[in-house]
């Protein structure tokens, strides 16, 4: 998206955002939000969604770059479409512990399995599944620990498979997306 | 979807002060349907019946056969799409939201383009379609058509009703979702045994939303905080040419009123955006008409040299701000009133915001000004808002031997002197119809702004007409915009809708035409419609209008009276006049151009020497639209 006021995805000034969004448990929802970032040009990184501590309300988390302009109007349209309980910005609000969940299957050479298996130790990945050939690892963490793993691991071996979760988060402290919309 | 339990919605129809009469009365579907529209005050639907909306068409008839005093007028078209329009006439001209109610597949795709059309403009609709029964559903079944996945992405809120028990909450929901916040078009798809279902009536309960439940009682709650007005104030004192710039929220939120007793209690002048005329009197000192690609000369003038730009209910659309960067480059304050948060800064970034009723913030500017005692003289601003007026009118060649469309809309505007109902089609005759109508009232002036749908003016008329039998209602069309939904002519007689239809025959795609011509070397590829064949007159009688004329182009003595008889027939009529091809809608600021680069054509006084010839420079036409 580019908003005439110079804000554009790609700008220099863009970072990345991670959106907690509260929306009522309703068929089609997924696709009302999906569609509002396809039809305004919105790119995402990743969006999940899953069931909460209220069976009435899905949330989803939202990884996307911008700068602050763009975030803004994403907002705010999500804002505007009546399923939408609550949208934040957990990014903006500081303190949020941040995860994804990752299942990496390798193929390596047999010399370098020990190698493998102290790099995987050292990022808490756990071996999952293993044959001659291949391992799987399983590991959570946010992005960037992630992505370190992955490019270690990649120094000596070759990912036949992954499949990633996508991010979820949370607010850090006593707060919360629901609690904040029924308190504020 | 949950049924709301502890609802934050407090509405009026709940005070009714006890039970509906009918609460738990045993009743299909489709009764329930019928029952919530009614208790609604819905007194007209448009609509065409199919196999999946049957239920739903037999308990209208049901329930006007039970409500001789109180029936529901069924109004059918020639197409669903006009069946829409109709729906949008009948909203834009009276603030109520039309209803249109069609069986699945094709009768619901037929509506996609009202339904984007009504979400464009923000105008207020319902929209109800029959769905193949549950079971089927998923199945490619016949007529069956993914509704919920087309119309979500074109409606403001789409509902599928998968749970009989939610049936009468999602209707009345409907209704709440099209009129608050920022107005919309709502989509309800009911599969057949959904309508056939028997199930308790319970006459009250709306569907759990609560987030926007939330962000519309802010919205409602919202006033100019006590420092933000003491903020505008000063832009207003330091400010010695602040100009108004209307949009069509002003309509739509009821607030044109309030935008005028603004504008006359601090003696400030205003421009109209297309969709927001008639939110000043067209006719008064201070309405500067409208701004814009085809907006008066003198109005983008004051655009130009405004300080202070005051924006309500608009929203800095590419047909207004052409190259935003240099839109009222002049303006060291704008202000920006709005019901849409989304709305401030997408486009332009403003100095000074409100997000929230523009009727009641402007209301409160009023008071505020008269409690302070707020004094500030424009009298010289209005002065030169006033020579713009006189030294850079519309104008044409007034010695062509051909009937100019200026002269018809201007002789035509000498007998309904403003207070008639128009509505167009897209297209020069369009742009001719807005620049040169007046128009003394909100509502009064029916287009498709934003989609810009070329066949919403002849339906949209006969919505208007149907809904205000007492005023006098003009579809003014293009012979290519009247075609898309020429079946409608019929709808008029059928349903004896006085509308009277002006068709400006240009023999062609003018609007298209004008573009070919400044920017592609005239080359008219797929617009020229001179070798069709279509006799209009003789269609418009064959569909049974009594009143059906034809003005060729060089008849031009005979246009009074021709007019004069036209308004004044009682019932349909339809006059065709053949236009000069040649004609242009000007003036013109091309798309993505600043006001700077406006072309005024050979008829209307430039206020500099040396003004842009009329040809636009080729280089930029790449992107252009
Ligand atoms: C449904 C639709 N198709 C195409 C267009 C593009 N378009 C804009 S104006 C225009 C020509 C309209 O011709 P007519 O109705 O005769 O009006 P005129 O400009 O000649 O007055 C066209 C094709 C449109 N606006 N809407
Ligand atoms: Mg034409």
């Amino acid at each position: 998206m580019t908003s005439t006021n110079g804000a554009t995805l790609s700008a220099p000034s863009a970072t990345k955002h991670v959106l907690g969004v509260l929306v009522e448990n309703h068929h089609g929802v997924l696709s009302r939000i999906a569609g509002l970032f396809a039809a305004r040009g919105f790119n995402i990184d990743s969006l999940t969604v899953s069931a909460t501590e209220d069976s009435s309300m899905s949330r989803m988390t939202v990884t996307l770059c911008g700068d602050t302009a763009v975030i803004d109007q994403i907002r705010k349209q999500l804002d505007k479409l009546a399923e939408v309980v609550t949208v934040e910005d957990l990014t903006e609000q500081g303190a949020h512990i941040e995860r994804e969940l990752v299942l990496v299957k390798i193929a390596y050479p047999r010399e370098k399995r020990t190698d493998l298996l102290e790099i995987a130790a050292t990022f808490k990945a756990r071996s999952v599944d293993m044959t001659p050939e291949t391992i799987a690892f399983e590991i959570s963490g946010n992005q960037e620990k992630i992505d370190n793993f992955l490019t270690m691991i990649t120094q000596d071996a070759r990912i036949v498979e992954i499949a990633r979760s996508g991010v979820v988060a949370l607010v850090r402290g006593p707060g919360g997306l629901r609690k904040s919309f029924y308190e504020d | 979807m949950a049924i709301a339990e502890e609802s934050i919605i407090t509405l009026e129809e709940e005070r009714r002060g006890g039970p509906h009469p009918l609460a738990g009365k045993e009743m299909m579907g489709a009764e329930m349907v019928i029952q919530v529209l009614a208790d609604q005050g819905v007194d007209m639907i448009f609509g065409y019946s199919g196999g999946a909306i049957l239920p739903t068409y037999d308990a209208i008839f049901r329930y006007n056969a039970e409500h001789a005093e109180k029936e529901i007028r069924l109004v059918v078209p020639a197409n669903e799409q006009g069946a829409g329009f109709m729906a949008a006439g009948y909203s834009r001209s009276t603030g109520r939201p039309g209803v249109f109610l069609v069986t699945s597949g094709p009768g619901a795709t037929n509506c996609v383009t009202p339904i984007r059309d009504c979400a464009a403009d923000s105008i207020p609709a319902i929209l109800i379609c029959g769905q193949v029964p549950r079971a089927a559903m998923g199945t490619d079944a016949f007529q069956e058509a993914p509704v919920y996945s087309i119309m979500q992405s074109c409606a403001k809120h789409t509902f599928l009703v998968l749970d009989p028990e939610e049936l009468e909450a999602t209707i009345r929901t409907a209704f709440r979702i099209a009129t608050t916040g920022r107005p919309g078009p709502v989509v309800i798809d009911i599969p057949k045994d959904v309508q056939n279902w028997m199930g308790k009536f319970r006459g009250e309960g709306y569907l759990n939303l609560r987030g926007y439940e939330k962000r519309l009682a802010k919205l409602r709650a919202r006033r100019v905080e006590e420092e933000s007005m003491a903020d505008f104030f000063r832009m207003l004192e330091q400010s010695s040419r602040p100009l108004i710039y209307a949009g069509g929220g002003v309509i739509n939120g009821e607030a044109a009123t309030e935008l005028r007793e603004f504008a006359e209690t601090l003696g400030i002048p205003g421009v109209t955006t297309l969709m927001g005329i008639g939110a000043l009197d067209t006719t008064g000192d201070l309405s500067m008409h409208m701004l814009g690609m085809h907006g008066t000369a003198f109005a983008n003038y004051a655009v130009e040299d405004c300080d202070f730009l005051i924006a309500v209910g608009a929203r800095f659309d590419d047909r207004v701000a052409g190259k935003v960067a240099e839109f009222a480059p002049n303006a060291r304050n704008i202000a920006h009133l709005d019901i849409d948060a989304a709305e401030i800064g997408k486009v332009k970034n403003v100095t000074w915001s409100y997000v929230g009723d523009t009727g009641r913030c402007l209301d409160d500017m009023v008071r505020h000004a008269k409690r302070t005692g707020f004094k500030k003289d424009f009298s010289a601003w209005r002065k030169h808002c006033a020579e713009l007026r006189a030294a850079h009118p519309l104008n044409w060649d007034r010695d062509s031997p051909n009937i100019q469309p200026y002269y018809v809309i201007e002789e035509l505007n000498r007998i309904t002197k403003g207070e008639a109902i128009v509505a167009t089609g897209v297209g020069q005759h369009q742009m001719w119809a807005a620049q040169y109508f007046d128009f003394k009232r909100p509502r009064t002036w029916l287009t498709s702004g934003s989609m810009g749908t070329m066949g919403f003016g002849l339906p949209a008329a006969i919505g208007a007409k149907m809904a205000n039998p007492d005023k006098i209602v003009i579809a003014v069309d293009g012979d290519g915009s009247i075609r898309m939904n020429l079946g409608e002519l019929e709808t008029a007689t059928t349903y004896g809708a006085g509308v009277k239809v002006l068709l400006l025959n240009n023999q062609g795609d003018g609007m298209v035409r004008q573009w070919q011509r400044l920017m592609f070397d005239e080359r008219f590829s797929g617009t020229d419609k001179t070798m069709h064949k279509k006799d209009f007159v003789k269609a418009a009688q064959a569909d049974g209008y009594e009143f059906a004329e034809r003005l060729n182009i060089d008849e031009i003595d005979k246009v009074p009276k021709m007019l004069k008889r036209f308004v004044e027939h009682d019932g349909p009529a339809f006059l065709e006049v053949m236009i000069d091809p040649a004609a242009l809608v000007m003036p013109m600021v091309g798309p993505g151009k600043s006001y700077r680069e406006m072309i005024v054509g050979e008829w209307i006084v430039p206020r500099e020497q040396g003004a842009p010839a009329a040809q636009m420079d080729g280089k930029t036409k790449a992107d252009l639209f």
